[in-house]
C-alpha cells in the first residue's frame, strides 16, 4: 500500500457509548437479531453507526473512523430498504478514502440482512476527488473485483478486526 | 404489480447452485442449452424441454479453471462455442469434446480449448460477431479487443481499441454488419468498424448518459441501439445515417442502476395499427425490477422520430430483494417469449411474457 502519509496530525474527537447496544441492554434485547426478524424493532442510523464507528482508519491504525471523526451518527440516513452512508476525509486529499468507504461497504455487507440497499458517499465538498470516489465506492463490479485482490482484502481485515469491539 | 399492463412476466423455472452471485445469463443461439456464470468462477448449462411447457434440467456444471468471477459469456452464432471472460483477466473458449466432422457436438465434456491472454485486468464482457468470424472483449484496463477466430481453436488480435478513458463494461456486435459496439465506466458509448486497409477504428462516440454505461443491446433491425446505465435509465439511440446514431428516447422506469438490457423480436411483423414491430425491449437491474417494453415504427416514420415506445410488463423483485444482473430474450424460434435472468443471489430464473 501507499506509504505517503496524506494527514499527519488529525484531529481526535472523544467518543459516546454505544447507542444501539445500550439501549439493547436496557430492552434485554440482542443487537444481532438482524437477519430476517420481522419481531425485531426496524434498524436505524444509530445501529448502523455501531456496525462502523470501531472500524479502525488505514493511515493510523490506533484509532477508530469515530474518533477521527470520519463517520457519526447523524451522517447515516436509513429508509426501509436502504442505507446511505456519508463519510469525512479528515483531509480533502486524503488518498484512502475509497479504502475507508470499502471498508464501511463491507462491514455492512456483513452484518445487514440482504435487503439493504447500501450507498455510500463522502460528504459533499469533503474531498477534492469526490465524484470519482463515490462512482468507485458504488460501483459493485470494481469492489467485487477489489474483494478478490488478496492484497488488498489483508488491509481490509486489519481495518475491520477492531470493528466489532463496541 | 401494474394490472393494466397487457402482459405478465410469468415464471417458467427458478434455477438455483451457484454458490455466490450470478452475473451474466446467455441462451446457446442453436442448441435448447442456458447458460451462467457466476462469482463463484463456475459456468452452469441449462437443457429445457421443447415448448410450450419448456423443462430446465442441469446438462453440466464447468468448474472453469479461472482464478477469479466468471463475469460474462457467449455463445458462438453456431451454438458450438463458449467464450468465458473472468476477472483473472482471461478469456476462456470452451467446446464440448466429442464432436463429429460438421462440428456437431455428439457427447462428452465441456474442456477449455484455448485460453486468451492479454488484458491487463479484469475482462468484464465477451461477443461473437454475427458470422462468428470476430470475437470482442473488454476490461477495466481501458482497452477492446478484436480477435479473429480462425480454424482449430486459434485466435488472432486483430487490434487493440483504446478509446475509452476508464473501464469498459460491455461489448455487443451488430446483428448483421461488422460494427462493435463498446460501454465504459467513462459515461460514453463507441462504435467501430474495420477499416479494410487499416485496423479497427472508433468512428463515433454516442454521450448522454450521466453515469456509468453498463450493458447494450442492438435491436433485431440494426437500426437501433439500447444502453443501459447507472443513471437508472435506458437510452435509445437511432441510426440516422449510416454512420451516425443519435439518441431518440430516455425510458425511465428503473429506481436504482440498470444493468442489463436485452432486445429481442417479440412478436414480429405488422401490428394492430400497421406499423411495423421493432420487437421487445427487456431491462433489469438494482431495483430487481423487469420492465418490457414494445416499440413500434410507422412506415411514414422519418429519420429523427423517436419509435413508438409501450411498456407492455414490469414485475417488481424478480429476484427478491437482490440485484438482478443480467437479462436476456430466448433467441431461438418458437422461444421468442423466454427470457432469461441472473441476480445477486446466485439463482438463474426462466420467464414467460405472456398476454394477461
Amino acid at each position: 500500500m501507499d506509504s505517503q502519509i496524506f494527514n499527519p496530525n488529525p484531529t481526535i474527537i472523544a467518543t459516546t457509548q454505544p447507542i444501539a447496544r445500550r439501549r439493547a441492554t436496557q430492552a434485554k434485547l440482542s443487537l444481532w437479531l438482524l437477519d430476517g426478524d420481522d419481531d425485531s424493532k426496524p434498524i436505524d442510523a444509530d445501529e448502523v453507526f455501531d456496525l462502523i464507528r470501531s472500524i479502525s482508519d488505514p493511515e493510523h491504525r490506533s484509532m477508530t473512523l469515530e474518533q477521527l471523526a470520519v463517520v457519526s451518527a447523524p451522517q447515516v440516513t436509513v429508509t426501509p430498504n436502504h442505507i446511505l452512508v456519508e463519510f469525512t476525509p479528515t483531509v480533502p486529499h486524503c488518498g484512502m478514502s475509497t479504502l475507508i468507504g470499502l471498508s464501511i461497504r463491507v462491514r455492512l455487507l456483513r452484518t445487514l440482512p440482504t435487503r439493504f440497499k447500501i450507498d455510500i458517499r463522502v460528504k459533499p465538498g469533503s474531498h477534492q476527488s469526490e465524484h470519482a470516489v463515490n462512482k468507485q465506492l458504488n460501483d459493485k463490479e470494481r469492489v467485487a473485483a477489489a474483494l478478490e485482490n488478496p492484497a488488498l482484502v489483508d488491509v481490509l481485515e486489519t481495518c475491520l478486526e477492531s470493528a466489532g469491539r463496541r | 404489480m401494474d394490472v393494466d399492463l397487457p402482459y405478465r412476466v410469468v415464471s417458467v423455472a427458478d434455477l438455483s447452485g451457484h454458490d455466490d452471485r450470478a452475473w451474466h445469463v446467455a441462451w446457446n443461439p442453436a442448441k435448447p442449452l442456458l447458460a451462467t456464470c457466476s462469482a463463484d468462477k463456475s459456468v452452469r448449462i441449462y437443457a429445457y424441454t421443447p415448448d410450450p411447457s419448456p423443462n430446465f434440467v442441469l446438462h453440466t456444471s464447468i468448474p472453469t479453471g479461472h482464478t477469479k468471477t466468471v463475469r460474462g459469456i457467449a455463445w458462438s452464432p453456431s451454438g458450438h462455442t463458449l467464450a468465458t471472460a473472468s476477472f483473472d483477466a482471461n478469456i476462456g473458449i470452451w467446446q464440448r469434446e466429442d464432436q463429429d466432422d460438421a462440428g456437431e457436438a455428439v457427447g462428452g465434456e465441456w474442456e477449455c480449448v484455448t485460453i486468451l491472454e492479454g488484458h491487463e485486468t479484469e475482462c468484464k464482457s465477451v461477443a461473437w460477431s454475427p458470422t462468428g468470424t470476430f470475437l470482442a472483449s473488454c476490461s477495466r484496463d481501458k482497452t477492446v479487443w478484436v480477435w479473429e477466430a480462425q480454424p482449430d481453436a486459434d485466435f488472432e488480435c486483430m487490434g487493440v481499441l483504446m478509446e475509452h478513458t476508464q473501464d469498459v463494461k460491455c461489448v455487443a456486435w451488430h446483428p448483421r454488419e461488422e460494427i462493435l459496439a463498446s460501454a465504459s465506466y467513462d459515461d460514453s458509448i463507441k462504435l467501430y468498424l474495420d477499416d479494410p486497409s487499416e485496423d479497427w477504428f472508433c468512428f463515433t462516440t454516442l454521450t448522454g448518459h450521466a453515469s456509468t454505461v453498463w450493458s447494450l443491446a442492438w435491436a433485431p433491425n440494426g437500426q437501433y441501439l439500447a444502453s443501459a446505465s447507472d443513471d437508472r435509465t435506458v437510452r435509445i439511440w437511432k441510426r440516422i445515417t449510416e454512420h451516425e446514431w443519435k439518441c431518440v428516447l430516455v425510458l425511465e422506469e428503473h429506481g436504482r442502476t440498470v444493468y442489463s438490457v436485452t432486445w429481442g423480436v417479440g412478436k414480429p411483423g405488422k401490428t394492430d395499427s400497421g406499423s411495423e414491430s421493432l420487437g421487445w425491449l427487456a431491462s433489469t437491474g438494482g431495483d430487481g425490477r423487469i420492465n418490457v417494453w414494445a416499440f413500434e415504427e410507422s412506415p411514414e416514420a422519418t429519420n429523427k422520430r423517436p419509435p413508438k415506445s409501450r411498456l407492455i410488463a414490469r414485475l417488481e423483485n424478480a429476484h427478491g430483494v437482490n440485484d438482478v444482473n443480467s437479462i436476456a430474450w430466448c433467441p431461438r424460434k418458437g422461444y421468442e417469449d423466454l427470457i432469461a435472468t441472473v441476480g445477486d443471489d446466485g439463482v438463474a430464473k426462466v420467464w414467460k411474457v405472456a398476454s394477461v
